[in-house]
């Protein structure tokens, strides 16, 4: 297997919430420019891990994160971390799409404006157009960017959450089970773009869907009752997996 | 064959056949008795007391009412028997009402037994009676709302027909003290509704300018600032504002505020009325302070959290997200709070009767005195009134005035948020 550099590293992280521990001792490598898919039953952990990863577990009173996560060598746990700049360079798609009720071009906009990426209107516009362009929805909605988000289908609405989260040009990008909520073609649809962003960013995916990880990562890490039970490269987690939780996972034997 | 209902049903079918239809009876019958013979007595002192007029004749069945309770003895040998007489035809009323509920009851008890066969659908009997018992409560509200505003309509009218419509509504000037006697100078009894509209305009403004802005951004601080404990701690300790009774407020408009901005105005040599719309405003504006904080929570809440996480989520800071996306998205929600707080701010009296002059000046002047409708109908209605002159009938068009804005503002506020409700399913 080709050997990437890699863009997180993930020293021993745990969360607890209150009392209660969710997630305990994990540590992984996230390539850059890849996929990783992770994958568990519900109430593992993986989507906590996940929000470790840009720092959104501060916004849940009563969580604590201890561990280190570092973003090229930096630890974005440290003191002097502004977690909401982190933010910026790492974007996150959530499990329903949660468009804004603004419009269509506001809702892209939103990132470059509030980073002051651009002070120029018509450079915003030309940002806005490639974030479309991106996701492949610019002929869809190039005559109609002044309508509301909100009236969109729920496949285009988080196909819209996708270029809202690359039009402020991260470095990764976290998905929250992005397909979870859609039907066949909408994921199918979705699934291509994701395969494509990943020459340009370090995805993260959080699945429900083994058929899913199978078919777009590159790695899978397997999580059980919060903690990191095996990560592989895809096709050896999906084939022989070395635990036996994971094989039991994956043959539906159990969750 | 097998009952079509559950057993219970057929008990609780038994139960409401004997209990309610015989409760609804006594009501009625009370009711029809006491008028019936209330109306066959007066005829009777009619009778016995030919010279007596309608108001003496009510005057001595009162009299009569008391002596045949016991409470007033009297030496009219007249009354004495009609007393006598009065009392014992209520009793027997009474005992015979008793009977014929008792009686009505054990028989539609009855008919409820022999109705309890396997074939009789119970159950569908007893959901209909409490649909209707459910409707008629719901009904019961709506019915004597319409009552109050068709006795304020009727009363308003009678105002319109000595005074014109189009002058009230457009008068600029208001002095309702009408001439008693004809060589009284300076009581016109002038009925224009604009500076009196004008002063509880002005009021309300100067209230929601102060507690907009506070309500709203402790509503913000608390929802999306504030720790958790620190929230717990804020919210009931705001409602404890909202718990202060009217009154109290009033008299801390009237005896604390209102010196307090005079002698700031002195100071800097502003000449302040004792009686500043601007005092009473400041004064009904905290009081509404908690009833817009903890609407616009509701509202501000009532924001999905996915919205939040989108925002937080591309780097946007706290107060980034408040004001980009979480306040844009509740405007309609919070327009609508911000209407209900006005419609209150309208038709809140105690403090205006207590800290506000009843001179209707028509000025825009916050430091000067104004009136405003509801200190206007207090005091047209209060004190010694005759209830066919102009001067009284005319707080009945102020009422129906204050109705009708207060009504619209409603129904704005429900329109608006339910805007909201939509926009998010």
């Amino acid at each position: 297997m080709e050997k990437y550099p890699n863009k997180m590293t993930v020293c021993d992280v745990s969360v607890h919430y209150g009392d209660k521990r969710a997630l305990g001792g994990v540590s992984l490598d996230i390539p850059e420019n890849q996929i990783i898919a992770l994958i568990g039953a519900s109430g593992c952990g993986k989507s906590t891990f996940l929000r470790c990863l840009n720092r959104m577990n501060d916004e849940i009173s009563g969580c604590r994160v201890a561990g280190e996560i570092l973003l090229d060598e930096q630890n974005i746990y440290a003191q002097n971390v502004d977690p909401v700049l982190m933010r910026a360079r790492v974007g996150m798609v959530f499990q329903k799409p949660n468009p804004f009720p603004k419009s269509i071009f506001d809702n892209i906009a939103f990132g470059p404006r509030i980073h002051e990426i651009t002070q120029s209107e018509a450079e915003l516009k030309d940002i806005v157009h490639s974030a479309l362009e991106r996701v492949g929805m610019i002929d869809e909605v190039k005559n109609r960017l002044g309508d509301s988000a909100i009236g969109l289908s729920s496949g285009q609405q988080q196909r819209i959450c996708i270029a809202r989260a690359v039009a402020i040009a991260p470095e990764g990008v976290l998905m929250d089970e992005p397909c979870s909520a859609l039907d066949p073609i909408a994921t199918a649809k979705i699934e291509g773009l994701i395969e494509a962003l990943a020459a340009d960013y370090t995805i993260v995916i959080v699945t429900h869907s083994m058929q899913q990880a199978a078919r777009i990562s590159q790695r899978s890490a397997f999580f059980h009752l919060g903690e990191l039970i095996e990560v592989d490269g895809t096709s050896k987690i999906f084939t022989s997996p070395n635990d036996p939780r994971t094989e039991n996972y994956i043959t539906g034997r159990f969750g | 064959m097998r009952p079509r209902s559950l057993l219970r049903y057929y008990g609780q079918n038994a139960v409401i056949w004997t209990f309610i239809p015989a409760f609804f009876f006594l009501i009625v019958c009370a009711f029809l008795s006491s008028i019936l013979l209330e109306q066959y007595f007066l005829g009777l002192i009619a009778e016995a007391y030919p010279d007596a007029d309608t108001a003496n004749r009510d005057l001595l069945f009162a009299q009569m009412e008391n002596v045949a309770l016991g409470v007033l003895s009297t030496e009219d040998g007249v009354l004495q028997s009609l007393a006598t007489d009065y009392a014992e035809f209520g009793n027997t009323i009474q005992r015979a009402r008793g009977w014929l509920v008792i009686l009505l009851s054990l028989s539609l008890a009855g008919f409820a037994y022999l109705k309890a066969m396997p074939q009789f659908r119970a159950r569908e009997s007893v959901e209909k009676v409490l649909g209707g018992l459910f409707l008629s409560s719901a009904t019961i509200a709506i019915l004597i709302t319409v009552a109050i505003v068709a006795s304020l309509l009727l009363e308003a009218l009678r105002f319109f027909d000595v005074y014109p419509l189009w002058d009230f509504l457009t008068g600029l000037h208001w002095s309702p003290n009408i001439a008693v006697h004809a060589d009284q100078v300076g009581f016109s009894g002038s009925f224009g509704m604009i500076p009196v509209l004008g002063g509880t305009l002005l009021i309300t403004l100067i209230a929601m300018a102060v507690s907009v802005p506070v309500g709203l951004l402790s509503a913000i601080y608390m929802s999306e600032f504030a720790h958790p404990k620190l929230r717990n701690f804020f919210k009931p300790t705001l409602e404890i504002l909202a718990g202060i009774p009217t009154v109290v407020y009033g008299f801390f408009a009237a005896l604390t505020a209102a010196p307090f901005f005079r002698s700031i105005g002195l100071s800097l040599g502003l000449d302040v009325s004792s009686e500043s719309a601007l005092a009473a405003g400041a004064v009904m504006g905290v009081m509404i302070i908690p009833f817009i904080s903890s609407l616009s929570d509701d509202v501000i809440r009532a924001v999905p959290r996915s919205l939040r996480d989108a925002a937080l989520g591309l780097g946007a800071t706290r107060s980034e997200m408040v004001i980009k996306v979480l306040l844009p998205a509740a405007f309609p929600g919070l327009v609508g709070a911000f209407l209900l707080a006005i419609s209150r701010a309208i038709g809140e009296t105690m403090i205006v009767v207590m800290a506000v002059g009843t001179a209707a000046n028509l000025t825009f002047n916050p430091l000067e005195s104004v009136t405003t409708v509801t200190v206007q109908i207090v005091g047209l209605l209060t004190g010694d009134t005759v209830f066919d002159s102009p001067k009284t009938l005319s707080a009945f068009a102020l009422g129906i005035m204050l109705f009708v804005m207060t009504l619209g503002l409603n129904v704005a506020a429900l329109t608006l948020s339910r805007r909201i409700a939509e926009k998010y399913e």
